[in-house]
Formats: C-alpha cells, sequence, structure tokens
C-alpha cells in the first residue's frame, strides 16, 4: 500500500513514475470489441443473404439491410455500458470515438444520398423538360429513371469527415460548426442542380477550412506575440 | 548544484497520482485508487494537497444516483511533473 510517508530516493522515485505510467497505458485497451463483432455480423449476414437473394433469383420478403437500423438499438445500449464502465479517458479513445462518430454520420449520409438523388434527379429532369426511355429486349419502350451522378454532394461528406474528427477530438467548436455546416450543405446539394452544388461546395470549403484556418492563424499570431 | 525537488511531488502517492494522470485524459477516484492501491482517505487528502496547489482538477457529478469523482491534470501540473523529473534525471546523471 502506497504511503505519502515513505520516503524515496531518486531511483525509488524514477521507478515509481515508470511503473505506474505502464499501469495507466495497460488499462487503456479494455473494449471487448462487441461494436465492432455486432457489425461485423449484421453487415456481413445482409450482404450475403442479399447476393444470395439475387443470385438464387428468391426473396425474403423484406430488405435485409433494414437489420442494420434493428442493430443500432443494441449498439446504443453498448455504447451507454461501454461508458459507464470507462474509468479513464486518453486522447486516443477521444480521437478513435470521433473517428468512429463521423464515421456513422458520413454512412448515415451516403444512405441519404443514394435515397434521396434518384428522385431529384427526376424531379429535375422534368423540370428541364428531359424524358428518358428504354426500350427492353422485348421491344417495350417505358420509361426510364436516370439519375446523375451529384459528385459534389459526395465530396462534401469528404470534405467534413476530417474536419469533424479534428473538431471533436481537440474540441475545436469552429471546426465542429464549419463541418456541420458543410453536412447542412450536403443536404441541400442533393435537391440542387450541378451548378448550385458547386456553390454550395465552395461555401462549404469556406465554412470548413477557410474560417477555421483564420481563426487558428489568428490564435497563433496571438500565442507568438505573447 | 542539484535542483530541489518539489515537495509536493516528492512523495509517493501524490507521485503515483501525478504519473497515472500524465499519461490519460482524465481518470476516475476508483481507477487512481485501484492502481495505486490506496485507502480512499489517504487517497482524498493526497489528491486534495494535489488540487490545492494547482497541479490536479477534480470534478465531481453524480451518475446514475452514485457520486463520480474524476481527476485531470491541469497545465501546471505538467510544468511541475517535467521539472521533477529533469531534476531528477540531474541527481541520476550529474553534469560534469
Amino acid at each position: 500500500m502506497m504511503n505519502e510517508e515513505t520516503p524515496m530516493n531518486e531511483q525509488e522515485s524514477l521507478r515509481l513514475i515508470t511503473d505506474m505510467i505502464a499501469k495507466a497505458k495497460a488499462s487503456h485497451f479494455h473494449e471487448d470489441g462487441t461494436s465492432a463483432i455486432l457489425w461485423g455480423s449484421v453487415v456481413g449476414f445482409c450482404g450475403l443473404v442479399h447476393f444470395a437473394e439475387q443470385y438464387f433469383n428468391f426473396s425474403i420478403g423484406f430488405d435485409v439491410w433494414l437489420l442494420t437500423l434493428a442493430a443500432l438499438i443494441p449498439q446504443v445500449f453498448i455504447s451507454i455500458k461501454e461508458s459507464r464502465n470507462r474509468v479513464v479517458r486518453t486522447d486516443m479513445q477521444m480521437a478513435m470515438n470521433a473517428v468512429w462518430t463521423v464515421y456513422g454520420i458520413s454512412v448515415f449520409a451516403m444512405i441519404a444520398y443514394i435515397n434521396i438523388i434518384p428522385h431529384s434527379s427526376a424531379t429535375l429532369f422534368a423540370e428541364s423538360g428531359i424524358s428518358l426511355f428504354q426500350k427492353n429486349a422485348n421491344g417495350v419502350v417505358e420509361p426510364f429513371r436516370a439519375f446523375a451522378l451529384s459528385g459534389s454532394s459526395l465530396l462534401m461528406i469528404l470534405y467534413a469527415f476530417p474536419t469533424l474528427v479534428t473538431g471533436l477530438a481537440r474540441r475545436f467548436k469552429p471546426m465542429i460548426y464549419g463541418a456541420i455546416a458543410c453536412y447542412v450543405f450536403f443536404f441541400i446539394s442533393l435537391y440542387t442542380a450541378a451548378m448550385y452544388d458547386n456553390l454550395l461546395a465552395g461555401l462549404a470549403g469556406i465554412g470548413n477550412w477557410l474560417i477555421p484556418g483564420l481563426i487558428l492563424r489568428n490564435r497563433y499570431k496571438k500565442g507568438k506575440s505573447c | 548544484m542539484f535542483k530541489e525537488l518539489d515537495p509536493i511531488l516528492h512523495s509517493q502517492l501524490r507521485l503515483a497520482v501525478m504519473s497515472l494522470l500524465i499519461g490519460v485524459k482524465e481518470a476516475e477516484f476508483t481507477f487512481i485508487k485501484d492502481k495505486t492501491n490506496a485507502t480512499a482517505g489517504n487517497l482524498s487528502v493526497q489528491i486534495q494537497k494535489l488540487k490545492d496547489v494547482g497541479y490536479v482538477e477534480v470534478s465531481k457529478q453524480f451518475v446514475n444516483n452514485y457520486p463520480q469523482t474524476t481527476c485531470k491534470i491541469t497545465p501546471v501540473g505538467i510544468a511541475a511533473f517535467e521539472a521533477y523529473v529533469k531534476a531528477l534525471q540531474e541527481y541520476l546523471v550529474p553534469k560534469n
């Protein structure tokens, strides 16, 4: 048992410091991998079942990928439990949490993109008076639902990723707000024509990097002059 | 001439607490108690001493109706710890 009265020489002090740093280090890796096992199982199962449905031409009667939404429920409980059991927090953990949180937001944004873009494209084509048709192998001609790839929208998800991770890990609010603005521009861009997507991408760049960069520069200058 | 070792840090339990906190962002009281193998009373007194000199920040909150005490090393504490280690090095490897 440690006692503040026990006298120490220099070697003992150094040994104590080394031992305690090693003990703290050994406690960093306490995650039991539950979340990784959950998502690996769910996504693996969904992918294999969806492949089997298409390859063997059958249907299970519902979209198997909906199971990923159901998996969010146990994930919430796992996260709460892990948070309660966490007795030590490190900068590395904060950074890793930020990476996985932003990854989750990005996946959500990609799903929104996949679901919204075809509808938006159809509306924009209709407004421009463009109608596309396809001729099937049996000679029947029917409307073709094409969609325009919105590259700027996809890039905005990538723009926000490192900014939000850095903002969350370093608790730097301008980057957090910049990344949130970037996600807002991303969602707006899903409903706008390509010309406006470029405008939104430009605004995203300003909010995401330019403004936080200027704030950082200002702080750096102030720090240097002190 | 040897630098005098910081008397606040040159104590077994206080140095152990600081050494634990130097490598982490923050740690709960129970974690520190577990790693130092100290009694809760003694540890509380030593953490209070570290807090009084501004080496650590202590925050108390209730989580699920249980009190939770979290400790975090401050920039002053980091500077003091670094100075202590530097002074130790001088003792162990004296300059010619």
